[in-house]
This record gives C-alpha cells, sequence and structure tokens, in this order.
C-alpha cells in the first residue's frame, strides 16, 4: 500500500480515511503536496548520503566475472602504451612540452581508429603538462589516459624495496601524482609498478635486505622479496583509495609471475595490469591468474614487432596477424563471452609509434634510424625465430604507427601500418573465429 | 506395361552391379603401398634413408624367416655400438632413393588417414625409439611429419597404426621411417617389418590427444621404453654441459641415473646452460607434439649433487613457447642440492598440463656456481 501511497496521489486519496476525503479535494492536494515534498526530499538527501557509485570502479558480477564500469556504463579498454618521442631522440626527451603537440595528432588517429584509452608509464614533474596532455586527448578524442608509476624501479642501484625510506619516497611521489590529476576526467586508472616483480626473483634490478640476506634458502628468500614488494605496492593502493575512491589500482606485473605472493599481501589491489608477450595466444594466462590471484586483468603490454629478423625486411603482415589473434582472445576473455574466463577488462598494445632509440639508448647517432638489429629472442614469434641467434625481436619495430622524418621539420610524419586497418576492424565487428594464417 | 517392366528389372539388376564395380575401383585407391614384399611391383618407397650411427645397422630386405606375409620380410640388426658416436640410429623409406628433400619426388597422398606396418622383435622387448611418417625437410619438405612411439616389440607379430587424419599428405617423400637409441637397447635389438602401407579408411577419426595415464615418466632408466621426453633442448652454454643419461654411479631406482657436468666456462658466453627434455626431439614449439598429461597434479624427480651445495636456478615444467606453445608452466627453484638424494616436487594442481612439449628443464649459472656443478637426477615422473 505504501509503494502506491508514494507513486500516485489519486490513489491516495482513496486509501485515505474517511474523514480526510470529505475536505476539499484542493486541500488534498495541498497536503499531499505538504507531505510528499519533504519525502523526497528525504529520500533524495538519503540517496546523496549513501556513497555514491564511483567514476570508474570494477564490477563483479554473479557469475564471478569482472567488468569496468566508467561512468555507470561497461568500458573495454581498447589502448595503446603511448611515448611518442620523435626520430633521432631518446627516452630522456620531454615530450611533454614539445611545441608541435605530438598528442593532436595522434589523438586524432587514435580516435579514426576506436581507440579509447593510451596508457602512460609515468608521469611527468610538470603537472601542468601532464594536465594538458591528458585534458586534450580526453576532451577533444574522448580519449582516457591510465597512468603509472615504475615505483623507483630504474632507480640506480636498485630498488630497495624493504628500506622505509625508500618506501615512504616513492609513496609520497605516487600520492602526489594521485592528488594532482584524480580530477581530471581523462583519467582511467592507475598502474604501480611495470616489471618489479621481476626484481625479487633476481632477473632484473635485484636488491634484497639484511633480514633476507640472513636466510639461507634461495627460495625462501625469493618468497621473502615478493611478500615485501607487493605488500608495499598493497599500501600504497590502500592510501590511494582514501583520497581517490573513483579509480581503481592496478598492479604492475611481468607475466603471472610471483602473483601467488600478491594473493595473500596485495588485497587492496583492484586488478592486475600485466606484461605477456607470449605470440598468438595468451595461453592458460586468464585462467591461471583466476586460480592464483582472483582478480580482473588488463593486457597493459603486448604486442608484436613487423620486422621479420630472418627475412631482414618489414613485414606488416606478421604484426598484424599476431595482434588480431591477442585481441581475439582479450574478447573472448572478456565478462559474458561464453567459452572465456570473464576476467579481462581488455588491453593496451605496445605501441603506438617505434620508438627509434631503443635498440642502442646511448648512441645518438642511431637514434636517427629505424635499427634493424634484434637483442633479444621469443620463440612465440615463431615467423622469424630462425634469424642469427634466435633473435627475433625488433624492439624498434613495434609501433603500430610509422613514423618517418618531416622533410619541412616538425612533427615526425604518421603512416598507420595494417595492424592499425585490421584491428580498426576488428573492434568494429569482432570476429571470434581462429584464423591461423598471416593474412596477405 | 511389359518393356517398361522388363527395364525396370534389368535396372534392379544392372545398378547393383555397377554400383560394385565402382567399388572395387575405390577400394584399389584405399591403400598406397610402401613395401609389401621383395621386388613386389607394388613397393613405392626404399629403404635408403640411413641415419645416426648408421654402421650400427644391418638391413636384409629379402629375409624369409617367418614373414608376416608373402615371402619375405625386412630384418634390422641394431647393434647398438654407436660406431658412429651418434648413440641412435634409424632408417628413413624414401622416393627416390637418398632423397634428403634435396630434389622432387614423393607422392601426393591426400585421401590417406593411416599408415599401418607389421613388427616382430626377434626376442621380444626390443624398443623403437619411434616410427615416423613425413618429416624430410630439405628444399623440398614433406607437408607432414607424424610420429608414435617409443614402441616395444613382442616376438610374434603386431600390426600398428599411426593416424593420419586431419594431416595435409600431399607430398610425402619419407613414407615411412624407424629410429632407435643404444640406451633403449643396450645389448643392440633384431627386429623384423613388413606390409608397410598408407591406408583410407572411412571409420577413423584425427586422433585428439588422448590423456596420458599416469605416472608417465620422462626418465625412468636409460633403456626404458617408458621414457617419454628427450633431453635435446640445450640451451646457453651448452658446450658447458655434460650428458649421461646411463650414469651408474649410486642411482636412486633401477640401473642408471642421469649425470649432468656444467664446467661453467661460458662456452658460449651466456653464463647460464640448462636441458629441457622435449617431445618430439629438438622441438622448440614448431612442431606438434607433446602429451595431454590434464590427470597430472605433480611432477615429481629425485637430485642429489656431486658435492652438495650445488644452486640450480630452476626446475621446470612446460614453458615452451612456439607456434605449438606448451599450455602452461610451472617452475622451483633456486634449489641448493644435498650430497645424498633427495625428492623434489612441482606443483601442478591448477595447471594446464592438457599440451606439454616441455617434459621437464633445468638451469644452472656461473654466478651460483663458479666453479660448475656435476649433479644426478633420477625417476622423473608425472603423477
Amino acid at each position: 500500500m505504501n509503494k502506491t501511497l508514494l507513486r500516485d496521489g489519486s490513489q491516495l486519496k482513496a486509501c485515505l480515511p474517511d474523514r480526510q476525503a470529505k475536505v476539499s479535494p484542493f486541500r488534498g492536494r495541498f497536503t499531499l503536496v505538504l507531505r510528499t515534498v519533504p519525502a523526497i526530499c528525504l529520500l533524495l538527501i538519503a540517496c546523496v548520503g549513501c556513497s555514491p557509485k564511483p567514476k570508474v570502479y570494477i564490477q563483479k558480477l554473479k557469475n564471478s566475472q569482472y567488468r569496468l564500469i566508467v561512468d555507470r556504463k561497461p568500458y573495454v579498454v581498447k589502448g595503446v602504451c603511448y611515448n611518442p618521442i620523435p626520430i633521432g631522440k631518446n627516452h630522456e626527451y620531454d615530450w611533454w612540452s614539445d611545441p608541435d603537440k605530438p598528442w593532436l595528432v595522434d589523438g586524432k588517429l587514435m580516435k579514426e581508429m576506436g581507440i579509447n584509452t593510451i596508457r602512460l608509464y609515468q608521469s611527468h614533474e610538470d603537472i601542468e603538462e601532464v594536465k594538458t596532455v591528458i585534458r586534450d586527448l580526453y576532451e577533444r578524442f574522448g580519449v582516457r589516459t591510465i597512468i603509472g608509476s615504475w615505483l623507483g624501479f630504474w632507480e640506480y642501484p636498485c630498488p630497495f624495496y624493504g628500506d622505509n625510506k625508500f618506501r615512504e619516497r616513492i609513496k609520497k611521489e605516487v600520492l602526489d601524482m594521485v592528488t594532482a590529476l584524480k580530477d581530471e576526467p581523462g583519467i582511467l586508472l592507475w598502474v604501480l609498478g611495470n616489471e618489479n616483480n621481476y626484481s625479487c626473483i633476481g632477473t632484473v634490478n635485484p636488491w634484497s635486505s639484511e633480514e633476507i640476506d640472513k636466510e639461507p634458502d634461495p627460495q625462501k628468500q625469493k618468497a621473502m622479496r615478493a611478500n615485501t614488494y607487493y605488500s608495499f605496492v598493497n599500501d600504497i593502493a590502500k592510501d590511494i583509495h582514501k583520497i581517490d575512491p573513483n579509480h581503481p589500482v592496478a598492479l604492475g606485473n611481468g607475466e603471472l609471475t610471483g602473483l601467488e605472493y600478491a594473493n595473500k599481501a596485495a588485497p587492496d589491489v583492484d586488478l592486475v595490469a600485466c606484461i605477456i608477450y607470449r605470440g598468438k595466444t595468451f595461453g592458460n594466462l586468464f585462467r591461471s591468474l583466476k586460480a592464483t590471484f582472483d582478480k580482473p586483468i588488463l593486457l597493459s603490454e603486448f604486442g608484436a614487432d613487423c620486422y621479420d629478423a630472418y627475412l631482414k625486411k618489414e613485414d606488416q603482415d606478421m604484426q598484424a596477424f599476431f595482434l588480431e589473434s591477442q585481441w581475439r582472445q582479450i574478447y573472448e576473455n572478456l565478462a559474458g563471452k561464453n567459452d572465456g574466463v570473464g576476467n579481462c577488462l581488455g588491453g593496451t598494445i605496445f605501441e603506438w609509434t617505434d620508438e627509434w632509440w631503443k635498440h642502442d639508448e646511448n648512441n645518438p647517432d642511431s637514434w636517427n634510424t629505424c635499427d634493424t638489429s634484434s637483442n633479444w629472442s621469443n620463440g612465440s614469434y615463431y615467423f622469424d625465430i630462425k634469424a642469427e641467434g634466435n633473435k627475433n625481436m625488433n624492439e624498434e619495430w613495434f609501433g603500430i604507427v610509422a613514423m618517418s622524418k618531416n622533410p619541412d621539420g616538425g612533427l615526425d610524419i604518421r603512416t598507420p601500418r595494417k595492424s592499425y586497418y585490421v584491428i580498426r576492424e576488428f573492434w568494429k565487428s569482432p570476429q571470434l573465429k581462429h584464423n591461423n594464417k598471416k593474412r596477405k | 506395361m511389359k518393356k517398361l517392366v522388363m527395364m525396370l528389372a534389368v535396372l534392379a539388376l544392372a545398378i547393383p552391379a555397377f554400383s560394385l564395380a565402382e567399388e572395387n575401383a575405390a577400394d584399389v585407391k584405399k591403400e598406397f603401398v610402401v613395401y609389401a614384399d621383395k621386388n613386389s611391383r607394388v613397393n613405392h618407397y626404399i629403404p635408403s634413408g640411413w641415419m645416426g650411427d648408421y654402421g650400427d645397422i644391418k638391413m636384409n630386405d629379402q629375409s624369409a624367416d617367418n614373414p608376416h606375409s608373402g615371402t619375405t620380410s625386412i630384418q634390422f640388426v641394431y647393434s647398438g655400438k654407436r660406431t658412429q658416436n651418434n648413440g641412435w640410429a634409424g632408417v628413413y623409406w624414401q622416393n627416390p632413393a637418398n632423397n634428403w628433400g634435396n630434389k622432387k619426388g614423393g607422392f601426393d597422398l591426400s585421401g590417406m588417414n593411416k599408415l599401418t606396418f607389421w613388427a616382430r622383435g626377434a626376442k621380444g622387448g626390443e624398443v623403437l625409439q619411434k616410427v615416423m611418417v613425413g618429416g624430410i625437410k630439405g628444399t623440398y619438405p614433406d607437408s607432414s611429419v607424424v610420429e608414435m612411439g617409443p614402441i616395444e616389440l613382442t616376438d610374434t607379430w603386431k600390426e600398428y597404426t599411426v593416424n593420419l587424419s586431419d594431416k595435409d599428405l600431399s607430398y610425402i617423400n619419407g613414407g615411412f621411417g624407424w629410429t632407435t637409441t643404444a640406451d633403449l637397447n643396450p645389448d643392440g635389438a633384431t627386429f623384423y617389418i613388413d606390409d608397410i602401407k598408407f591406408e583410407s579408411d572411412s571409420a577413423l577419426k584425427p586422433e585428439g590427444k588422448k590423456q596420458e595415464a599416469l605416472p608417465l615418466y620422462v626418465y625412468s632408466d636409460r633403456s626404458s621404453a617408458r621414457n617419454h621426453y628427450i633431453p635435446s633442448g640445450w640451451m646457453g652454454d651448452y658446450g658447458d654441459i655434460k650428458y649421461d643419461g646411463s650414469s651408474k654411479e649410486d642411482p636412486y631406482l633401477g640401473d642408471t641415473c642421469i649425470k649432468l657436468v656444467y664446467n661453467a666456462l661460458k662456452a658460449q658466453g651466456a653464463g647460464w646452460a640448462g636441458i629441457f627434455w622435449q617431445n618430439p626431439a629438438n622441438n622448440w614449439g614448431t612442431v606438434d607434439g607433446g602429451f595431454d598429461l590434464s590427470k597430472a597434479t605433480k611432477l615429481t624427480f629425485w637430485a642429489r649433487g656431486a658435492k652438495g651445495g650445488e644452486r640450480i636456478e630452476e626446475f621446470k615444467v612446460g614453458g615452451i613457447m612456439g607456434e605449438f606453445s606448451d599450455s602452461d608452466s610451472a617452475v622451483i627453484g633456486p634449489v641448493i642440492l644435498d650430497k645424498e638424494w633427495k625428492q623434489y616436487t612441482i606443483d601442478l594442481k591448477g595447471k594446464d598440463m592438457s599440451y606439454i612439449i616441455g617434459g621437464f628443464c633445468w638451469s644452472a649459472n656461473v654466478d651460483n656456481n663458479p666453479e660448475g656443478a656435476t649433479f644426478y637426477l633420477d625417476e622423473i615422473k608425472f603423477e
């Protein structure tokens, strides 16, 4: 009855006691207004009082699948890693203050492709410049920004995750960044670390502490380092949630390595953002994550180069083949798909444009050519695995947009590669049927 | 009307007869002979491709000693003496003879979906490491490679079938082949093969990988037919490794164990080394292979160091990535070995073990073994 009463004034009259039914209809309506307006106000106040849904959050569905919600709508991250270093410069170049504003040209191309997100690995010391980039991309092209922190991973001599001073300093840097950027409408989420977990097993930037050094068993040492690192990430995630409830916090991780420790040490991160280079298939990635650390996953770095190190020539078909296959698997594992795990939120392809400095970052002469030398091997990218020494991965050829020098000066010319168009078409109409051949 | 009835009667009698003729014609096309009998006109391939320790092989292609059918079978005597120092030997049937993919030859066998052959050992217990169809590379490579094995022969004739369903048989120069090893046959082996032929069998279905029964051994003993993977994937400073799969230095169980000597001299300049046990040999995800080990919940093995204190960075299952990648990987390490045998376990619960090419792996490095390391492994198995 109360429901009817609140919903419809005329029925209210019918439900009132006879005593009131005899008074003027006018008065009755006035009484109704007098009674319902405060009730509505109270309801509104109550609604406002309830914690509103965050702007961006992760929704866990009844079937234990996950999806990302942005402005109350499901959102699949269709992104690229973005680091627009021009030809002739290296990673130290301050592109944020580039007078050519590369993000304006890139943003237009991204929008045309269907990209809705970029991933930036790290913020910049001039936070106003960062805001300008985020704002330009969002307001002009609808492209949102994922922004991360290296968590001191590349500091010399190594990241001391067991040292309180180091931890406090890094945490402050991250929280300052979050505080400064959290109200930017273009921000999508935060990523803590990249592949810092490899430092725990000693393969990259190894570190230790007195306590860890005292442990004679190297397997236990590894576990101690992992627990220390993931607990640190968890502390930062908790503090971010306090100052910014509107954006999820991701744990950046190389592969799934070490996540069995994160399961206990980092329960407060909202998702994992993994770097995965497994060729045409992600294999058991989604299911394996579900079993070890039940959080949703963003493929925050994946892709393929477009240089055939065996035949020694550019091969855009090869890159497009791998990327399409990878996106197919991402889509198969989004929430609501029949055959997947439903824990994938999307991905950010590595990367938007080639970076010509990467093969030899200490040799400025080499930054003016897209170097065809390879310095690492990955059998998953099997078309050119017969290259000398099996070195088939060409670090400077990962862009889905090629660059060339502009004869008139100014911004380097952007030329989309085949994968740009193939993925554009895939996003328009995702075909999940498997295709095992390179398209010509 | 009579005429019509007569015509129908004639047709009724004629149609089955015509169909029968068609069926016979199809039957003719339903098989393609590799070897039937010495000098048989239907033989299509020649057992000319001798491999490995070819000096260990003697062949009599007109053995009249109890052939399976006809008047002859082929007798092979494998001495296992490692004449060419390889430890293995084998023979390919090729077309034309000695064609290692350097010339156009072979046959288009599209439409066939299995190869059958009969084999027996002189005593029983002889072990073929594998038999192959296709797989010859070169300028004119075979369109497929299918392998089956190991096969432990009995002393009576037995038919074996290689399922070729869904395989591209459009160009097959290596019609059939076998290999075996001295480890599998330390005292040599005498065996007979007969009636090798491709067939078309409409009832045969593609052979999905069957879930292997457990335990499944990676290594049991040097001559065990139960060994399923081959220690062929040498990595990093491979020149720093010496592998002995038949060490008799205090094996944990059986006659032999594996002895590994890593001298840490950085022969290839990598600073580390290791070995993957693969199936088939040298498979870095380049060919379809491996086993469905979905039922396995763990891999166990026994290990000890020669002195104790040797540090192995990783013991691993799976993780080979290629066109045919392993379905998952699991790893333990670093492990510091004791001087005494100790069992180690790699937990596979929750792992997708449905497709495993790389059955087992170890790796060690110079940094943690500056003086090198000698260690032993035994009884490596999925359970």
